[in-house]
């Protein structure tokens, strides 16, 4: 074997080059002018309005492309974007409600194409049962799919809209009438949709055209819409429901189908990839942009370390989830980035059973009953419940501003929380644990007399499982309930959510989500018949206020109908809020305008802000 | 045979149903498609769970719906297979196809190196069993063998992605670097070569010289911002190989093989500057082949000029030596292309990513900028499975050829007189094979069922990233995909590694 020396030089070569590996010293920072953000999702469509398509990632594209009557902050409160256009309320009867909405002149379309009313009509086609089933578009209730699949058939909309919108002569002012007074009306409001485009591409014309002939395909769509031209209307479904299905996007790609008006247009795309956009030269529909931002890129990266890294290495600009303790720790250490400590919109709560859902066997537990024995135990069990123990184990390492949640209405930070959490009957359930337990303990021992750790009640919970969290969660309520005298008997559940009605638990803990900012959004939780309405609670007092809700109302009443609820909910121990979901965003040191929401928008809702 | 095997498949089919079957209402009751939207107070919610039980029939119960499914994939004998809908409404099979190429693509290059390398490591151990370098790679193998995979993916990004990068924005290799790469390097060759003390140590100061010689060119002439080999470097390089290759193939004494050889890596060096010309007006895998086939050519004709007799093992020394020659050739052309992709704006002085297949941003019609984008988006996924797959290839190597060794027929190999490079290549070698192709098979096959880890830890969208997915998001008939094509596989690899094992040892019948 002597011989090799020759191919001993050959692989030291190769071995040295591959240790030639050195110490850290800072990248030079040139100037830029692309963001580079990443979602765990890889996009599926270009149009997030259709059921199978409802992705955070597909909103978020749709989000810099597009821009309408509002937005929603970080801070969850509606702004209404003055440059697209006004919108108010013109009739406010119990019983009619009107709302006219005018677009502002001189907008155009990426292509040029002048804005006007007829763009907003969409949303009624898209959002309306009625108009579905009579423009012969299909019943969306219905097992087949309507022509337009679209998402939003169905809803609030559609269930309070009276007739059909009114367009005014000079086409920019839109009037729309409810049935009632709704609460969030301004959410319910129609948006602009470049409805020439997609007559265009059903027509199968594939490249951009004249304004002229823009107008023509308009007016092709207008006409079609008012006579409910049924082949019009199915062949432009068609175009919606499936033309934007595509997740490859280059040269040879129909420009038709990224025409909007928002501040960057979709460029190219790459399957599973990426998705890169370039700013829109034309745009003038909402806030200026800060000018030196021309390229945003979506990047597609699943797992969470591997973004953090990704960051680390410059590949990304921005990189937001909810991480370990561990990674937010790893990600402190960077120097190149500065780290936004967040929540998201979840909030984590514990509920207990009072009756049985609507078609479940009869609930015969130890909760049983509003008022007496039941509320009491509930109140017991809530108490017992180590809620600051939680937090300061599982989520300050991640978030450490976290509290308890005094409320399942609103959020921390929210527009008279403070007020809220002082009158709400909430401070029952705050204090030192040892005093919580010694209160649990005494309302126990009124039912239960010989209840104690060395005899403790039986409580049945369903834990959700494949969450290594919540498990962590629960295994430190049951330590903490043993010295109350509640038995906590777990049952994990991977596939737990159609679990929740059953009623052989007598507690439930897990996660809402809310995804819009409506004011109702708790109510279905315990309003008699209410949709998430799982543990049969029954309190027509309860009700009468929550009924409250639904109508339009300013921040202060908002908040004294919420303490009236909540006294209730907490007298009877409903519920009690743990804590929000923690999230992190950690953006590129030189990146500026990055505000991250709570809600599934995350930090794309203000794209005009971002600059270098 | 044919009895046999039809059996065989016989059976497979019945387990193929069986298993489906089981997985797919294992799955169906485990897991709730609907959860998300129940908990949902969104508007948009009632319109999607009716479109999501409407589109993946929800409403038909789970054993059921398992014969709905099957009807799509007995499609496939009239031509119409059909594997479902995935929840975003894309087509399974699409999916499908996506993935497999770029699974290959991470996982190949990485199996090949790992079994390449793992195999020489093993030989050399078993061979210089209880020396040094014998301690030095079992231990080496038991460490590999232990570490995780997603650690080694970070550590490997940390290091070689992230402070590289950082070190090619201001390079400077700071000296205490490299007397430790150099001590490691001598360490190594002085273990690989070494017997004596003092022969140990002429070796380790070699080494240790001519890497900390090395470094310092490196260091001296930022080789690593403009990198490349050059003619002079690819002619001595060449010739090194050209003795190599001879030594292992027909030995240094068989003086035609060692000249065609020599003159093999001749050429190599003459056709240096012809090669650029070519490279640089008529890149593309085109080329490229057509070069392999004018060095096979080349080394055939090499073995008619240098001998009359026993021609095939001359022309099969110079063709190696020529293919690896013109490899270095081919790397020195890619290396050429690294300052200017380091300028271009997608990479921006940040060549090495720590994720993804390509750089999208990146668009050229240049056949080099894009292989180097393909290899730098390989580097680190490959190395990080070769590392933790390696190990498995050097213990079952130096095993199988310990075990071969103490044969009888190699004792009377030896015993006849032939010299020791024919005793192993060629009596211990090939044996030494049996055991490891039924283990090969298996490996191969289960290449397409994708590296599940290493695909995620580094974003390929492969079919590991495929079935986590659909586990993720309860998308059952993903699943049922991911599922049945990887059981075919499975089936498959078992039949093949039977057959394999009989053809290539005569002593086992099947079916017998």
């Amino acid at each position: 074997m002597k011989i090799t020396r020759g191919a001993k030089l050959a692989l030291a070569v190769v071995a040295s080059s591959a240790l030639a590996v050195s110490l850290l010293t800072p990248a030079q920072a040139a100037t830029r002018s692309t963001i580079v953000l990443h979602d765990t999702n890889s996009l599926t469509s270009f149009n997030s309005g259709t059921p199978d398509t409802n992705l955070t990632i597909n909103g978020k594209v749709g989000n810099l492309s597009g821009i309408g009557f509002l937005y929603i902050n970080d801070k969850k409160n509606v702004v209404r974007n003055t440059k697209f256009g006004e919108f108010k309320i013109v009739k406010n009867k119990a019983d009619d409600f009107r709302i006219e909405y005018k677009v502002n002149k001189g907008l155009v379309w990426s292509d040029g194409t002048p804005i006007n009313g007829v763009d907003l009509l969409l949303t009624h086609v898209l959002s309306s049962n009625k108009y579905s089933i009579a423009a012969g578009l299909g019943d969306p209730d219905s097992d087949n799919v309507p022509a337009f699949n679209s998402n939003g058939y169905g809803g609030t909309y559609s269930d309070n809209i009276v007739g059909e919108p009114v367009l005014s002569a000079d086409k920019m002012t839109l009037t729309l009438q409810f049935k009632q007074k709704i609460a969030n009306w301004d959410l319910y409001g129609p948006g602009p949709s470049p409805v020439h485009t997609m007559v265009l591409i059903a027509d199968g014309v594939k490249s951009l055209q004249s304004v002229a002939v823009n107008e023509k395909a308009r007016d092709k769509f207008f006409d079609a819409y008012k006579t409910k031209n049924t082949a019009v209307l199915k062949a432009m479904g068609k175009v919606y429901s499936e033309a934007y299905n595509i997740t490859e996007v280059n040269a040879s790609t129909n420009p038709l189908l990224f025409v909007g008006n928002g501040g960057f247009l979709v460029e190219s795309a790459v399957t599973k990839s990426s998705v890169t956009l370039k700013v829109n030269p034309k745009y003038n529909s909402g806030p200026a942009l800060s000018g030196t931002i021309d390229t945003v890129i979506f990047k597609f990266i699943a797992d969470g370390t591997a973004a953090a890294q990704a960051l680390a290495n410059g590949e990304l600009d921005i990189y937001s989830g909810q991480p370990t303790a561990d990674a937010v720790a790893a990600l402190k250490k960077l120097t190149n980035v500065n780290l936004i400590g967040g929540i998201n919109a979840c909030y984590e709560h514990w509920d207990t059973r009072v009756g049985n859902a609507p078609g479940q066997d009869e609930y015969t537990g130890i909760f049983k009953g509003h008022g007496g024995k039941g509320a009491d135990l509930r109140r017991a069990f809530l108490l017992s419940v180590p809620r600051e123990e939680i937090n300061e184990k599982l989520i300050r390492p991640i978030n450490p501003s976290a509290t308890i949640l005094g409320s399942t209405f609103i959020a921390p930070g929210f527009d008279g929380y403070e007020r809220l959490i002082a009158n709400n009957g909430s401070f029952y359930y705050n204090g030192p644990q040892s005093e919580l337990n010694a209160k649990a303990a005494r309302l126990l021992k009124k039912h239960y007399p010989n209840a104690g750790p060395d005899n403790p009640v039986k409580v049945n919970v369903l834990v959700p499982g494949n969450n290594p969290r919540r498990a962590a969660e629960f295994a430190l309520a049951k330590a903490n309930a043993l010295k109350v005298g509640f038995d906590l008997v777990g049952d994990v559940q991977a596939s737990w959510s159609p679990k929740i009605q059953l009623s052989k638990y007598d507690v439930q803990f897990f996660a809402y989500c809310p995804s819009a900012v409506t004011q109702a959004g708790s109510n279905g939780n315990f309003k008699l018949g209410g949709g998430n309405n799982r543990n049969g609670i029954n309190l027509p007092t309860l009700d009468k206020i929550l009924e409250k809700l639904q109508l339009p109302m300013d921040n202060k009443t908002y908040i004294s109908t919420i303490i009236q609820a909540e006294r209730i909910i907490h007298a009877e121990g409903l519920t009690s809020g743990v804590f929000l979901h923690p999230a992190v965003t950690a953006v590129n040191k030189l990146l500026k305008g990055i505000k991250p929401s709570p809600l599934s928008d995350d930090v794309v809702w203000n794209w005009w802000e971002w600059s270098y | 045979m044919l009895s046999y095997i039809m059996r065989r498949i016989g059976v497979s089919i019945v387990i193929l149903f069986g298993s489906s079957f089981l997985v797919f209402n294992l799955a169906a009751y485990a897991s709730d498609p609907l959860a998300e939207l129940r908990l949902s107070s969104d508007d948009g919610a009632r319109q999607q769970i009716i479109a999501l039980t409407r589109d993946l029939n929800l409403d038909v119960p789970p054993p059921l719906r398992y014969f709905l499914w099957l009807k799509g994939v007995l499609g496939l004998f009239v031509g119409n297979l059909n594997l479902g809908m995935t929840r975003e409404a894309s087509s399974v099979q699409e999916e499908l196809a996506y993935a497999i190429p770029v699974t290959l693509r991470l996982v190949l290059v990485a199996t090949f190196t790992a079994l390449i390398l793992g195999m020489a490591f093993g030989i050399i151990s078993a061979l210089r069993q209880y020396s040094r370098f014998d301690y030095g790679m079992t231990f080496l193998a038991f460490l590999l063998y232990s570490l995780p995979i997603f650690w080694i993916a970070v550590l490997l990004k940390e290091f070689m992605a992230i402070q590289f990068n950082n070190f090619l924005g201001d390079p400077d290799i700071p000296t205490l670097w490299m007397v430790l790469a150099s001590t490691f390097t001598g360490v190594f060759w002085g273990a690989l070569f070494g017997g004596e003390r003092k022969r140990f140590w002429s070796i380790f100061a070699g080494a240790f010289a001519t890497n900390f010689l090395l470094l310092w060119a490196i260091d001296l002439t930022d080789w690593y911002l403009n990198p490349g080999l050059g003619p002079i470097l690819v002619g001595l390089l060449s010739g090194g190989l050209a003795i190599g290759v001879t030594s292992i193939s027909t030995g240094v004494e068989n003086k035609p093989a060692r000249n065609a050889a020599l003159s093999m890596a001749a050429l190599a060096f003459l056709s240096y500057y012809p090669a650029q010309w070519v490279f640089n007006n008529f890149g593309s895998y085109l080329t490229i082949f057509l070069l392999i086939v004018l060095i096979v050519l080349t080394g055939i004709t090499l073995s008619r000029i240098f001998s009359r007799i026993d021609r095939g093992p001359i022309a099969r020394t110079a063709i190696i030596t020529g293919i690896l020659s013109g490899f270095l050739i081919l790397t020195d052309r890619v290396m050429q292309s690294w300052s200017g992709y380091m300028a271009t704006d997608a990479v921006n002085g940040r060549p090495v990513p720590t994720y993804g297949q390509r750089k999208d941003q990146l668009v050229t019609d240049d056949f080099w900028l894009n292989n180097l984008d393909i290899i730098s988006h390989l580097v680190l996924p490959t190395l990080a499975l070769i590392l933790i797959s390696l190990a498995g290839w050097i213990r079952y190597t130096r095993g199988s050829l310990l075990e071969v060794l103490n044969q009888d027929y190699i004792r009377t190999a030896r015993a006849k007189g032939l010299n020791e490079r024919t005793v192993v290549t060629r009596h211990a070698f090939r044996n030494m094979m049996l055991p490891l192709s039924s283990l090969f098979v298996g490996e191969v096959l289960g290449l397409i069922s994708g590296a599940v880890i290493t695909e995620r830890v580094f974003g390929w969208q492969g079919m590991g990233t495929l079935g986590i997915k659909a586990i993720n998001s309860y998308d059952l008939n993903l699943l049922m995909g991911v599922n049945l094509l990887l059981s075919i596989l499975v089936v498959m690899g078992n039949l093949i590694a039977d057959l394999l094992y009989s053809v290539l040892d005569p002593r086992i019948r099947l079916g017998k």
